[in-house]
């Protein structure tokens, strides 16, 4: 019930006119972002960063999830017309999405995406607040050997899906740590690795590293390959018919279940839980061999998984201060920009801006179900805007995000050298992610172990006298076991479907 | 690509170690319990351990023959246009300091997509104002974000 009046609140913040016009933005800039290929979420929420400066901290964050949630949609679009994946989320849309494009029903593929999101978006969505409270209670009795053990499991658990390319992707943990480590010790406030630069003193910035790495790099490999592209699917309607709806009303709530959970789960790219819902829904159909060939229900169970997943992802970030994916490491750092610390304190300490942005996510999900359902044209003739333009407009964004936040020349030097350093980081396929995630939970981290090393005045036993966080230390050495001694038929998962 | 990994590790793990020596530099411990050097020290032998090891590993995998064919430097005309993205953007980074966003940005608008293939000289120059001088209004005068204006103060 305390939930219910808090969110009540919120609703009565997020309805003014202000922050539904942020949310109206960040839905239509989302889509928009998510259209172009290449650019997913990560990318699109890091360059559009920029935009929200000047918002007071409620509307920067509601501006910023709503970009997170129209750029899960705008990838659909793109995968169901011309058969490239906005992002990786989107990649099994495209199995029967554009099979039922090339049979002239991409209106109905597109519109039963559009409900497919808005229901599992917003069940999901009710679902955060049934949890996130209960669980943020609970994360006020953890300690600093509790916070520290939490932020070790949700690494190594994004760590865990690297499969084969584990030591990889653990090289890659411990290297964003160190760069973490660059700039004034939060304890004791001596400069660490700074070399007299006056610029390090505040550390390595997080915006400029993640349009470095995400929207630069992606830009340099879009420009090598130089990605065209033509729509080739006509659309006669944006509605599907109410026999495909009934089709779909199955899947779509399977799908609810399945991103949820799985959006729980530090670590689950937002792939897995589609290509779950997708796999599950093919073994319930009585007609399993129409999928492939443009079965509606394939369409609705991957996109209803994928904004449930987006939903439920914000679970662990609101009330534990953990980030599960890459993308919400970007919301994560725009939060901290903002001045607001994720995590249990948040309930407690600011319980408006929380509610505020938590009824944000039905308010948006409203908004992207009317701005999707009758602008489905209009986004189709977008996808026409050629590479050139495109891949300057970005960058312009980049170039504005790096130096706008602390006005220095400096971050744009650092945003284009982490470009470069993504670039190369992707074609030798090391993972970016855990990088990424150790950068934002490294200062974190620190505080924690060392706080609770001054407690125990230095000793690690500390660790064993604490069951929780015994037991979630343990995680590493399950999710480390269960990669080495997995059966073989268990393919492992690769870089993109973690992003 | 195994010869591209094996640099990048080597690379990771000189990062590491240079890490390891600075954080040496610093201390470990002091009479509070651990001192500045104390986390990154541990970070960084952990990484070289781990380097090592991915180097370990990375050398002694098979050869793949279509590894021969997979290159990690950009070339040919696509090593060109990522070429042309690069020197822009630095170029574009040093000129704002001198010359503002708005006549830095009207120069790389225009000299990227004529770079990445356009050639309608009034859809690049159209393109060019709005993306520089256009741009700068929007963002200075209704998103309040300060942008160089350059020692010419343009």
């Amino acid at each position: 019930m305390e939930a219910l009046g808090h969110l009540l609140q919120g609703f009565a913040a997020a309805l003014s006119i202000n922050y539904l016009l942020y949310a109206f933005a960040g839905c239509m800039l989302g889509t928009l972002i998510g259209l172009l290929p290449g650019l997913g979420p990560a990318a699109g929420t890091a360059i559009l960063i920029p935009l929200t400066f000047s918002l007071d901290p409620t509307g920067a964050i509601i501006m910023l999830c709503a970009i997170y949630y129209g750029a899960m949609y705008g990838g659909t679009i793109t995968s169901v017309l011309i058969n490239v994946p906005g992002e990786a989320a989107s990649v099994v849309t495209c199995i029967d999405g554009h099979q039922m494009a090339r049979q002239g029903r991409a209106g109905s593929a597109l519109g039963i995406a559009a409900i497919g999101s808005f229901v599992g978006g917003t069940l999901a969505t009710v679902a955060l607040v049934a949890v996130a409270m209960p669980l943020a209670s609970l994360a006020l009795k953890f300690g600093p050997a509790e916070f520290f053990a939490l932020m070790v499991a949700g690494l190594c658990l994004v760590v865990g899906l690297a499969g084969n390319n584990m030591m990889a992707a653990l090289l890659m943990t411990v290297i964003g740590l160190l760069l973490a480590m660059i700039g004034v010790d939060p304890v004791r406030g001596a400069p660490r690795f700074t070399f007299g630069v006056e610029e390090l003193y505040d550390g390595i910035g997080f915006v400029p590293v993640v349009m470095g790495l995400f929207g630069v790099a992606e830009l340099l490999l879009a420009a090598e390959k130089r990605q065209t592209h033509m729509v080739e699917a006509e659309l006669k309607s944006w509605m599907p018919t109410a026999a495909e709806c009934r089709q779909s009303v199955g899947a779509i709530g399977r799908g609810t279940v399945v991103g949820f959970v799985l959006g729980l789960i530090p670590g689950v790219g937002a792939i897995v839980p589609t290509f779950m819902a997708y796999v599950l829904e093919k073994r319930v159909s009585k007609t399993p061999e129409r999928f492939g060939k443009g079965a509606i229900e394939g369409v609705a169970s991957a996109e209803t998984a994928n904004n449930a997943y987006a939903n439920a992802s914000m679970v662990p970030l609101l009330a534990l201060g953990i980030p599960s994916s890459p993308t919400i490491a970007v919301l994560m750092g725009a939060f901290i920009v903002n001045g607001i610390t994720p995590g249990p304190f948040l309930f407690k300490e600011q319980p408006l801006l929380v509610w505020t942005v938590i009824a944000s996510f039905f308010v948006g999900n409203v908004i992207l179900l009317i701005l999707n359902l009758p602008l489905v044209g209009l986004w189709a003739k977008l996808l026409k805007i050629p590479f050139s333009y495109m891949c300057a407009g970005v960058l312009i964004f980049c170039v504005i995000g790096a130096y706008g936040l602390k006005q220095n020349l400096f971050d744009v030097w650092i945003m284009l050298g982490f470009g470069i350093l993504g670039y190369l980081l992707r074609k030798l396929d090391f993972p970016i992610a855990p990088a990424i995630l150790a950068l934002i939970l490294g200062p974190m981290m620190e505080k924690s172990l060392r706080t609770t090393l001054e407690i125990s005045g230095g000793s690690l036993a500390i660790f064993l006298d604490r069951p929780v966080a015994l037991a979630l230390l343990a995680v590493p050495l399950i999710v480390v076991g269960f990669v080495l001694f997995k059966p073989r038929s268990l393919a492992p998962l690769r870089e993109s479907d973690v992003e | 690509m195994r010869q591209g990994r094996l640099i990048a590790t080597g690379a990771m793990l000189a990062f590491c170690l240079f890490a390891l020596w600075q954080s040496l530099l610093l201390s470990l411990t002091d009479r509070l319990g651990p001192g500045p050097g104390f986390f990154p020290f541990w970070l960084a032998l952990i990484g070289a351990v781990l380097a090592v090891a991915l180097l370990f590993t990375t050398f002694r995998e098979p050869n793949d023959p279509a590894d021969a064919e997979v290159r990690i430097l950009p070339y040919g005309p696509g090593g060109l246009r990522w070429l042309a993205v690069v020197v822009l953007m630095a170029a574009v980074t040093i000129a704002m300091e001198f010359i503002g966003f708005r006549l830095a940005m009207l120069v790389f608008n225009a000299t990227l997509v004529i770079a990445l293939g356009e050639r309608r000289w009034w859809v690049i120059a159209v393109f060019a104002v709005l993306g520089s001088f256009g741009v700068y209004y929007v963002f200075t005068t209704w998103l309040d974000v300060l942008l160089p204006t350059g020692s010419l103060g343009i």
